[in-house]
């Protein structure tokens, strides 16, 4: 009967699709997989990194094409995520089964908690001489002396202003202290400006007050153990807070800041000093590159400054130490070696870290021999200050493992919305670390 | 009678209704178009035009951006997964599902409404609440990235409320019709493929677009599951395209669109069914 | 369960209709060929059952299982802390927060969407020029996947985006406000996206319901004097009872499963103002690789959505699925 023919034929089309769904499951040849092969022994890596947007994305695939010309037989897909997916996403490849080849490693604590699904490559042995090479930078990617990921620049934390709304609300020279700062935020707040832009909605920008605060408070002896120890319960970051608190009374932000996200778009805390709708930003020295994408007034970028955070009166912190991080790349142990090693180790090769620090403004290299190549005034202004820095905290999210780096990150967020308190942010990275 | 009644009624009724109904549908009319319409639209202007004029019309229109989706592999293979899983999700849900609902209407057996009462419980289960759970079991068994792995489950939260709909209008099917196929020397099962199921057509027709309705528009699950870009369905495919590509607002409009356009299509296709398919479920439970 | 009898009353009517044999046989005594009947019965049940119990009911003990422990999600589980998660869930504030707004969301569908779907449904049920058309324009929006809905309307929330530039068009400019970025109203801008999509599916569903009502009622209630308010309220309301009961039904189960729509456009922030159960468990389970604790959240969840349906079945649902899930339908 016609009917049944018509299941039948429904049934028939449903099992192709079964039969095609299963075959399709099982073979690892989608590119987007790991460690597919070719033909001839040419492999395939994929690679997860933040860059999104030009000119960073575009030097990078001008860097998979020289490697490619260097390497025949290794190709390697350029996969952009977004920098706010890779907390969830990271977690999630790295417990199945298909995770990236290359990932963007941030190192620290996170790594550490990264390192336990057992997908992580154990760099050490392999990439020695980068690793000698890199000096003093490469122990941010170590486990207890064990290598797992390739840092591939530096970051150091400072603020960004626009030196012509600055002259417009008639501030001379930039703050170096506190009580400096808030002058001046006074000043731009009386001439119609938004004094400091924030992307609260990611909430990791956030954390960079806090962060800072307990690095001048505290003593590197304190910050040092308080990372090992996965606590924040000192005295000196209860200064800290109580700093966190008189500045936030001064209504420093832009509004809707609770909203604004950090990076993405033009409405972004970057997009707005980019486009001059805020004067300054607490960020990394990635913030030029983020900003020269989010408008297309190129003039304005010539208008862009840098300050270090200003000193906190009486505190008894290093008055040098800076805070900081870096990006790098870690390889998963499903990918085809020495192929992905040699992909790291290219990326810090002399040439290619020009190419980031110089068209890309990274931040600063890895490789300490590209130095020579930062274009950018503030970058060698940060290049110096970060040689003569007593200290470099690593952002605490990043330093503390990842389910404390999130507490903080959220509790810090929370306080910024008007809930809670300074202590607050202490507790919650102590209950989280109960959780490990 | 009934046009003297009619005449009499329209005579009483609010002398305003006639024209509020039709103020009432333009706006909502308007309202469920124009955010739509503004998507389309969108797509055919550059990402300096829109951060400049937001709400203005396409000066001049560009069709660069649609070109280039429609160029790429991405949104085909989204448009793939989502029509693979959405198949294989539909059939396993139908088919096991009519199986049932045969099973629990026309056979008597103990504890016969016991089983019917434990599909009937997955109805009060969201399956947003059951992902993480799914993820983790789904991890035990290796299933992950994996079409398979978010299909069975898609089938599965489907089948409570095929078997549902199914098992009444099964039911209704008079036992006579039943008799006379025993009569004429076929099995249960054969009454079941041969008379049942085309009988069944309009319900299993809406169980169907049910099913692939829901299993096309999921979202978490296949974030949960899917790795590799490759295999990303298309709400995945879009919710992705926004952050990837936050800075080219043109383009998320042009993708957010265009993913729109097979839900659209298939609605305007399946309408009288879907729509039927509603008046049947209200209809059923006029108590 | 009164339900449970009646259906049983309702099945022992079909059975004996539809198997008059196997009554017959029944009376004299064990059916004929048990076996061939056991046999269809595995091969037609047991497929689905065995879908159902593995995707469905398997997921959540596994659940309640891990929630036992605290588990980064790699590695085996070790480090067991018996209810200490569960505890941990009822006491987070940010929890109960959450829990709270699905209660607002779904009080919020109760007294808005269902007058408002109701006026309208009322309102178009008459033969209209382009009714059609009408009926397919305001089913569109639940056609469309959440997420698209979300990438939707978050980029026309934007400040100084479409909607903002729609107000000040109409004159309204000042009450222009930060959307999503305001705590104190993001959840009810989000609650307007989620009135969007799904106001077109409860008018079908009480258009259909409506057109269920034989016009001879309204018709004889005219002719006895009453007038279009009297008749609305008395004899299509209550007429129109069961198929509210139902929206209402799907409407709670959708509230508490609320995910998409809110994770994209504003992943539960500002700062928790607009967290949902959901993303709440999400949130907490996979971005702080907290599986456990994660595991004891989908329990509780669980739990509340099971106690809320079971509730609404046995108090708002028994009249009416007692007779129609289980009557024959014409």
């Amino acid at each position: 009967m016609r009917g049944t023919r018509k299941y039948a034929a429904a049934a028939f089309a449903a099992a192709a699709a079964l039969a095609l769904a299963a075959c399709s499951s099982s073979s690892a040849s989608s590119p987007s997989s790991g460690g597919g092969k070719g033909a001839k022994g040419s492999v395939t890596l994929t690679w997860w990194n933040n860059a999104t947007a030009n000119p960073l994305k575009s030097v990078y695939l001008s860097v998979i094409t020289t490697f490619h010309a260097s390497h025949p037989n290794v190709n390697i897909t350029d996969v952009p995520i977004q920098n706010e997916q890779f907390p969830t996403k990271m977690p999630l490849a790295l417990q199945s089964n298909s995770p990236p080849d290359i990932f963007q490693q941030w190192g620290g604590g996170q790594e550490a908690t990264q390192i336990k699904s057992g997908k992580l490559e154990n760099l050490t042995s392999m990439a020695s001489n980068l690793i000698s090479a890199l000096g003093p930078a490469a122990a941010g990617w170590q486990v207890d002396g064990q290598q797992y990921g390739i840092p591939y620049d530096l970051h150091m934390v400072g603020f960004w202003y626009r030196k012509d709304l600055f002259a417009k609300a008639g501030i001379k020279t930039t703050p170096t202290t506190m009580p400096q700062l808030n002058a001046d935020v006074i000043k731009l707040k009386a001439a119609g400006i938004a004094p400091i832009a924030v992307g609260s909605k990611d909430r990791w920008p956030d954390a960079f007050y806090w962060d800072y605060f307990a690095v001048r408070e505290c003593s590197i002896a304190t910050l040092k153990n308080a990372v090992k120890a996965v606590s924040a319960n000192y005295p000196c970051f209860a200064k800290a807070g109580n700093d966190l608190k008189v500045f936030m009374a001064t209504k420093p932000f832009q509004v809707g800041f609770l909203g604004t996200p950090a990076q993405v778009g033009a409405g972004s805390s970057a997009g707005l000093v980019a486009n001059g709708k805020a004067a300054m930003e607490l960020q990394g020295d990635w913030d030029p590159g983020v900003m020269s994408a989010l408008t297309s007034n190129k003039k304005a970028l010539d208008q862009i400054g840098w300050f270090p955070f200003p000193a906190v009166p009486g505190a008894a912190g290093s008055p040098s130490a800076l805070l900081g991080g870096g990006d790098g790349f870690s390889c998963t142990t499903t990918a085809p070696e020495p192929a992905c090693v040699d992909f790291l180790t290219y990326l810090d090769s002399p040439s290619v870290q020009e190419k980031l620090v110089a068209a890309a403004d990274v931040g600063l290299p890895a490789n300490p021999a590209a130095s020579p190549a930062l274009t950018l005034p503030a970058e060698k202004q940060i290049l110096q200050l970060s040689q003569q820095a007593s200290y470099v905290q690593n952002y605490f999210d990043i330093a503390y493992p990842t389910n404390v780096g999130q507490a903080l990150d959220n509790a810090v967020a929370d306080y910024f919305a008007g809930q809670g308190t300074p202590q607050g942010i202490v507790t919650a990275i102590d209950q989280a670390a109960s959780q490990q | 009678m009934s046009v003297a009644v009619q005449s009499y009624r329209r005579g009483r009724r609010f002398a305003a209704a006639v024209p509020l109904s039709y103020l009432a549908a333009l706006v909502i009319l308007a309202i469920t178009l124009v955010p739509m319409l503004y998507m389309f639209i969108g797509g055919f202007r550059t990402t300096a035009q829109i951060n400049t004029s937001p709400a203005g019309l396409p000066h001049p229109w560009v069709w660069s951006n649609y070109k280039t989706i429609l160029t790429t592999a991405s949104f085909w293979q989204n448009l793939g997964n989502s029509a693979l899983i959405a198949v294989i999700a539909t059939g396993l849900a139908v088919g096991l599902g009519s199986m049932a609902a045969f099973a629990l209407s026309r056979y008597d057996f103990r504890l016969r409404e016991s089983w019917y009462l434990l599909f009937a419980i997955g109805l009060l289960f969201p399956a947003n609440v059951a992902s993480l759970p799914i993820y983790l079991l789904l991890k035990h068994i290796n299933m992950l990235d994996n079409f398979l792995g978010v299909a069975l489950p898609e089938a599965a939260f489907s089948l409570p409320f095929t078997i549902v709909i199914l098992r009444p209008f099964m039911r209704a099917i008079p036992g006579e019709l039943q008799d006379a196929a025993i009569v004429d020397g076929a099995s249960r099962l054969t009454f079941f493929l041969r008379v049942l199921l085309p009988l069944a057509r309009p319900a299993l027709m809406t169980v169907s677009i049910l099913a692939f309705v829901t299993s096309w528009n999921a979202y978490l699950l296949p974030f949960l599951a899917f790795t590799s870009e490759s295999k990303f369905t298309l709400p995945l495919g879009v919710a992705t395209f926004q952050t990837t590509y936050s800075q080219n607002t043109a383009a998320i409009f042009a993708f957010t669109a265009l993913s729109m356009l097979p839900a659209l299509a298939f609605f305007v296709l399946a309408q009288r069914r879907i729509v039927g398919g509603l008046s049947g479920l209200a209809g059923s439970v006029k108590g | 369960m009164a339900q449970q009898t009646s259906a049983a009353a309702a099945v022992a009517e079909s059975t004996a209709a539809a198997f008059p044999v196997a009554r017959a046989a029944r009376t004299r005594g064990p059916l004929r060929r048990p076996s061939r009947k056991l046999i269809e019965l595995v091969v037609l049940l047991a497929p689905a059952l065995a879908l159902f119990t593995f995707f469905v009911l398997l997921p959540i003990c596994v659940a309640a299982y891990y929630g036992l422990f605290n588990w980064s999600g790699y590695g085996p589980l070790s480090d067991f802390v018996g209810l200490h998660n569960y505890r941990l869930v009822l006491d987070d504030p940010v929890f109960r927060q959450s829990v709270l707004h699905n209660v607002m969301i779904a009080a919020l569908s109760l007294v808005i969407q269902l007058p408002l779907s109701l006026g309208l449904a009322l309102l178009l049920n008459r033969r209209m020029r382009g009714g059609t058309l009408l009926r397919l324009a305001v089913f569109a929006p639940y056609v469309l996947s959440e997420a698209t809905t979300a990438v939707l309307w978050l980029l026309m929330l934007q400040p100084g985006g479409f909607v903002d530039q729609l107000f000040n068009a109409v004159g309204l400019g000042h009450e222009v406000k930060l959307w999503l970025a305001d705590p104190s109203i993001v959840l009810y801008t989000l609650f307007v996206v989620i009135t969007w999509k799904y106001i077109g599916f409860g008018i079908i569903l009480l258009l259909a319901g409506l057109q269920g009502i034989p016009a001879e009622l309204r018709e004889a209630a005219a002719i006895d004097g009453a007038s279009p308010w009297q008749v609305t309220r008395r004899i299509t309301l209550p007429l129109l009872g069961p198929t509210i009961r139902i929206w209402v039904f799907l409407s709670m189960i959708g509230s508490l499963q609320l995910f998409d729509i809110v994770w994209i456009m504003t992943v539960g922030g500002p700062a928790n103002a607009s967290s949902t159960m959901v993303t709440y468990m999400i949130e907490n389970g996979f971005r702080s690789l907290e599986f456990g604790y994660g595991s004891a959240v989908a329990v509780i969840l669980f739990i509340i959505s099971f106690v809320f349906a079971l509730l609404y079945q046995r108090f708002a649902l028994r009249r009416d699925t007692a007779g129609a899930l289980t009557r024959a339908v014409g």
